[in-house]
């Protein structure tokens, strides 16, 4: 990873800017939306080659920002949603997709079904992201 | 599958809250089908896409709209190998990559 962002910052002019989108682990929630509101039904499991991918990532920058090569201009954190029809769509989506990565509990799977199958017609099924947002320069 | 991704369009407020692209050279580090590419390359002056996964390109290739054709490209490359010459690019986008 420190090798790559030599790169980048090879490939950058002076001034110019690295901007670094990426996921956060932080227990995200599962929600069911609907017009009415939003109500959480319980938080995946992030599993341990998630963590360590995020901590790899963080500790990277670390090295590139104590090496000089960039200097941290701005950072916020925001949500990015996943939604589904129904929760039996999100856990195929989680089983392939996010496999290794994050855990969709039993318990919580029922929650979602359970208030889902209650919820009005237009309800959805949404996993909230945490994403970083880094500018540097 | 119904799988809807930001519908709020959250990623790209984000991306214009931070980096002005317009008339910038923009390279993307892990396009891979493009999905946040389409959310600022049309202000770039150009965009560059990098993913390693060729069938990923495949589909940002041909996802890509047609009078976007002279401003976006994608490579199959790395980011350990970066095949471009130095200061190129005025943004580099690391694209849930890092």
């Amino acid at each position: 990873m420190v090798h790559a962002l030599n790169e980048i910052r090879r490939i950058l002019k002076p001034s110019g800017k690295l901007i670094d989108v990426r996921p956060l682990e932080a227990g995200w929630p599962v929600e069911i939306a609907a017009a009415s509101g939003v109500v959480e039904a319980g938080r995946l499991v992030d599993l341990p080659v998630a963590v360590a991918d995020d901590e790899a990532a963080s500790a990277a920058m670390r090295e590139a920002q104590s090496r000089g090569w960039f200097v941290k201009e701005r950072e916020e954190q925001f949500s990015f949603y996943y939604y589904w029809d129904t929760p039996s769509e999100m856990k195929e989506f989680m089983e392939t997709e996010w496999e290794g990565f994050e855990k969709l509990e039993e318990g919580v799977f029922n929650t979602v079904k359970s208030i889902w199958a209650r919820a009005n017609a237009d309800a959805q099924v949404r996993v909230s992201v945490k994403l970083l947002i880094t500018r540097w320069g | 599958m119904s799988l809807q991704k930001d519908p709020e369009g959250n990623e790209k407020k984000y991306l214009h809250k931070f980096a002005d692209f317009k008339n910038k050279r923009v390279l993307e580090i892990g396009c891979g089908e493009g999905r946040m590419t389409w959310k600022y390359a049309s202000t770039s002056n150009l965009t560059i896409g990098l993913d390693p996964d060729r069938d990923a390109l495949r589909v940002a290739r041909a996802d890509s709209p047609a009078d976007w054709r002279g401003q976006v490209h994608f490579t199959n490359a790395s980011a350990r190998n970066i095949p471009f010459t130095k200061e190129t690019f005025d943004i580099a986008i690391l694209a849930w990559s890092l």
